[in-house]
């Protein structure tokens, strides 16, 4: 952290040396985002972020100051954004309504996901803004080939990568005219990456089969598993692993049936605070994996090949990267990646 | 003589047809039991089922001996167990509140079952204690209670009654939502719902032990009731004059069904159409006198939720289709085909 | 006497639909209740086979006051037509009429030879018996009345109540099912709008005019023009019927 601090001292020390002429901002600035043409005639002063991966983003880019909201939230924010974060209005933890949001009188607002302000956006339409004269930015990464029709986590066609988390940071320093500060996050997170690879990169990793389990209706149910194209995909694919399932709906519901007959070699565990479903409970779906009388006969549950992962590293965002370092590390303590 | 001679005839018929029933659900749990989400072979199936029931020693992945008795096993009767109950509960009602369609949720016993489990589930009501079957049963219970007592200060009419059903159904579904609105949690609010479609999938044994024999002390209090059913058919009054205790079995039969339906909704969710369609296709193969038409809609249930499970499993690849969605995928034009028939001998 | 009331009233909610009726019906005869609508005729017969509960008073049939039956002494002795009974259930006229025979079985022991017998005896008495197979929603209205009735003769009553059992019926049923009934031997009580067809088949009369009983004897002693103009709000000439020594009511259009 303190080492990414001091490569924005340095890259703004450069900054205020160099004429800042390539690198910045024409506006007006035309961004074509998710199927829809936003002109900024100027960096956006306040903004609405409704999406923790979203406002995340912004903290990294160290927009803190011109956020006047957040809402959604899924868990707690990453602990080197909480000072700041406890400086900013949180409008909800759920769902804000319209009218709070646009009460805030922001010029931009920042949806993490299409079904928050989309088409059948539960907070508005991006043309409800637009008329209000409020510009909408939606992260890439849920609209690229991903079908957001139905009212569950959709589905998506081609496999999410942090290159869209990219898009998404180089398309919003652009924004707001920052382009270095842009730069420099991406090339930090595409360090991480890197570094993770490199840790597994012996033999044994590759085609290692492994299923990304975020939580059950029931405990006794099926489970919802990451699907092909998800950002825990990208994980698995990053490191040389490979998914259970080759379905593309974000979040399927799968039988233990069909998990067990793949013995999949490490299980990836979901850990969050919500407590909707029992099953959210790490220790929950440990003691069910050790109980049950088909899955306690699973290679990984018998070697205790578990690997405990935030929730919010499985949903496409920059902790993605935090999930491929958490995996690899994983891995490595199993002694698999001789 | 012909009479004695017609007599033993048809018991002959009758045992053909129980004999030709069991069979039937018999077959339909092999089925079960050999088809589902990955392909095991029928001899390593057989020989499963031989290990666990008569004790032989074959050689298999404990993994797969696992999945056909403690999953698919348990799961075949729980579904025949449920789909039976379902459908006995369509067929009663049908009977006693005389509307053609009557279902096991008419008074409402899911809704107040979703709001139960919403409850456990969100507002962490009986933590520890309770679990979200637990929950689901409770509020079953409570809004059943709830509109019995309704029903009988406005009268105990067959329209009132399901009119209070109504009523229960819609309080109940509204406190749902408000619950699941207001809870503090950023996540869609689409699991609640599960309880509208249904699933199979978390049932192991103990359930089995819990689900049967409330499907047969509901099904023995039924046909012990089979004349009182038949004599409903013209009304209340009409039964009063034939010497039933109305409010005796209306109360009985009511509270059987109530029973055997939170039950099977507090452990497998809402599954829509099999009691309201199953009793229809029995009416129409055996006729509507209840000494017959029970023991069919049982039967029919059963194997049709069977049958409905087993679709549910292999449709979509490494994916479980709800089981309501399936029920009515299948259900709607096989009860389009009984209608169509029907209308035409009548 | 067969059935016996004594001061007997009912109400429903707030209002008096029952008040202070006091008959008697002999063993084996019929009686005819007359009266306008809202009358209390239906009411009266719901309290004689205890479908509603009297306010005060009491009922006998027989020696035996009503609330003091079982229910099911009740059903195998006293039977009941209802005005209009519909169901949807796909039925056969012989599967209704079975189901007078609900109070002579037990609970689970299957219908017998008697039963039987005592079925088809009912369907051949209203005429029914070549039709026993066929759909009960296939039936004419008046066909349908037809099996009711025959339902409740297979109860085997001692006592028979009908509520207006001729109202959908063609003229020649009218006359066949109200000389049935009369040729019965069953005490009957039976509530009818056709005053010309009650002085014609019914061996007395009572006249109900808002819950009261306003005449009882006789049809001759009964249907007075009075009496007709005062309760049903008409003007009529009563003579006696060359044809059947009967009282006939012609009707005066102002």
């Amino acid at each position: 952290m303190r080492k990414f601090l001091a490569a924005i001292a340095l890259a703004f020390g450069f900054a205020g040396l160099t004429a800042p002429s390539l690198a910045a901002t024409q506006y007006p600035l035309i961004i074509n985002n998710c199927g829809r043409e936003v002109v900024f005639d100027k960096a956006p002063a306040k903004i609405v972020s409704i999406g923790q991966g979203m406002s995340e983003v912004l903290f990294s880019l160290g927009l803190a100051d011109r956020i006047a909201g957040t809402a959604v939230w899924v868990g707690p924010v990453l602990p080197q954004y909480a000072e700041v974060n406890a400086r900013i209005k949180r409008l909800a933890d759920n769902d804000p309504s319209f009218e709070f949001v646009v009460g805030r009188e922001p010029d931009l607002v920042a949806a993490e996901f299409e079904w928050h302000v989309g088409q059948q956006g539960s907070v508005g339409k991006r043309e409800q803004f637009a008329e209000l004269g409020i510009n909408t930015y939606i992260a890439p990464a849920d609209c690229v080939a991903k079908i957001n029709a139905d009212s569950g986590d959709g589905v998506r066609k081609e496999l999410f990568t942090m290159d869209l988390i990219y898009r998404e940071i180089a398309e919003l320093a652009e924004i707001f005219d920052i382009k270095e500060r842009g730069d420099a996050l991406i090339a930090e997170l595409r360090q991480r990456e890197a570094r993770a690879v490199a840790s597994v990169a012996g033999a044994a990793a590759k085609n290692l089969l492994v299923v990304f389990w975020f939580s059950s209706k029931e405990v006794n149910g099926d489970a919802f598993i990451a699907g092909k194209n998800t950002a825990p995909a990208y994980i698995l694919k990053t490191l040389g692993a490979q998914n259970v399932v080759a379905t593309e709906e974000e979040w399927p519901l799968v039988g233990w049936e069909t998990i067990a007959e793949a013995n999949p070699a490490v299980i990836v565990i979901a850990t969050m605070d919500r407590r909707r479903y029992a099953a959210d409970d790490p220790a929950v779906k440990l003691d069910f994996l050790a109980k049950d009388p088909v899955t306690s006969q699973l290679d990984a549950v018998r070697n205790k090949r578990f690997v405990m992962m935030d929730a919010q590293s499985m949903n496409p965002t920059i902790r993605t990267i935090d999930g491929i370092e958490i995996l690899a590390k994983g891995i490595n303590s199993f002694g698999l990646a001789q | 003589m012909s009479g004695a001679v017609l007599k033993q005839q048809q018991w002959w018929a009758h045992a053909a047809l129980v004999i030709a029933a069991f069979s039937l659900l018999a077959l339909m749990i092999g089925l079960a039991v050999s088809i589902g989400e990955i392909s095991i072979p029928l001899a390593t199936t057989a020989k499963a089922v031989s290990n666990r029931l008569f004790g032989s020693v074959f050689e298999l992945s404990r993994i797969h001996q696992g999945i056909i008795w403690d999953y698919r096993l348990s799961r075949a009767l729980v579904a025949a167990s449920a789909g039976a109950s379902l459908a006995l509960s369509g067929a009663v009602l049908q009977a006693l509140l005389r509307n053609p369609l009557a279902e096991p949720y008419v008074l409402g016993v899911s809704a107040g079952a979703s709001t139960g489990a919403v409850c456990v589930m969100l507002l962490g009501f009986g933590y520890g204690v309770l679990s979200l079957s637990g929950g689901a049963f409770i509020g079953a219970v409570v809004a059943f209670l709830l509109v019995a007592f309704l029903a009988a200060g406005a009268g105990g009419s067959s329209e009132r009654i399901i009119l209070c059903g109504v009523a229960g159904s819609q309080l109940f579904n509204a406190v749902t939502s408000y619950i699941v609105t207001t809870s503090a949690n950023a996540e869609q609010a689409r699991g609640v719902m599960f309880w509208l479609l249904g699933s199979l999938s978390g049932v192991r044994w103990p359930d089995v032990y819990l689900v049967v024999p409330v499907t047969m002390f509901g099904f023995a209090v039924s046909l012990f009731h089979v004349r009182s059913l038949d004599a409903f058919v013209f009304g209340t009054d009409a039964a009063a004059s034939l010497g039933i205790a109305v409010r005796r079995v209306q109360v009985v039969l009511l509270g059987t069904t109530a029973l055997m339906t939170a039950t099977v909704v507090s452990m497998v969710g809402a599954i829509g159409f099999v009691g309201l369609v199953i009793p229809h296709a029995a009416r129409f193969l055996v006729g509507a006198r209840h000494d017959r038409l029970l023991p069919a809609t049982m039967f029919g249930g059963g194997i049709f939720l069977i049958g409905a499970d087993i679709i549910s499993r292999i449709i979509i690849p490494q994916q479980v289709l709800p089981i309501g969605v399936v029920t009515a995928l299948f259900g709607t034009p096989a009860f389009a085909v009984i209608l169509y028939r029907a209308r035409r001998t009548a | 006497m067969s059935i016996r009331l004594e001061d007997v009233s009912f109400a429903a909610g707030n209002s008096l639909i029952v008040n202070g009726v006091s008959l008697t019906v002999q063993t084996g005869k019929v009686l005819g209740l007359l009266g306008p609508n809202g009358s209390g005729k239906s009411s009266l017969l719901r309290l004689i086979c205890r479908l509603r509960k009297v306010r005060s008073g009491i009922i006998r049939l027989g020696e035996s006051d009503v609330t003091t039956l079982a229910r099911s002494d009740l059903a195998r002795r006293i039977a009941f037509v209802e005005q209009q009974a519909t169901t949807e259930t796909q039925l056969t006229a012989r599967d209704v009429v079975r189901l007078g025979r609900t109070p002579h079985r037990g609970v689970l022991s299957p219908l017998g030879v008697k039963d039987d017998a005592a079925v088809d005896e009912a369907l051949s008495r209203v005429g029914m018996e070549g039709r026993a197979t066929q759909l009960w929603q296939t039936l004419s209205g008046g066909e349908r009345q037809r099996v009711h009735i025959a339902r409740a003769l297979a109860q085997s009553p001692a006592e028979l109540l009908l509520d207006e059992p001729t109202n959908h019926l063609d003229i020649q049923h009218q006359l066949e099912i109200l000389g049935l009934i009369s040729r019965l031997g069953v005490t009957c009580v039976i509530a009818l709008h056709d005053l010309n067809l009650a002085a014609m088949f019914c061996d007395q009369l009572a006249v109900l005019q808002q819950g009261s009983v306003v005449a009882i004897g006789t049809p001759q002693h009964v249907l007075t023009r009075d009496l007709i103009g005062d309760v049903f709000g008409v003007q009529a000439h009563v003579e006696t019927s060359p044809i059947h020594g009967r009282c006939n009511i012609q009707y005066i259009i102002a």
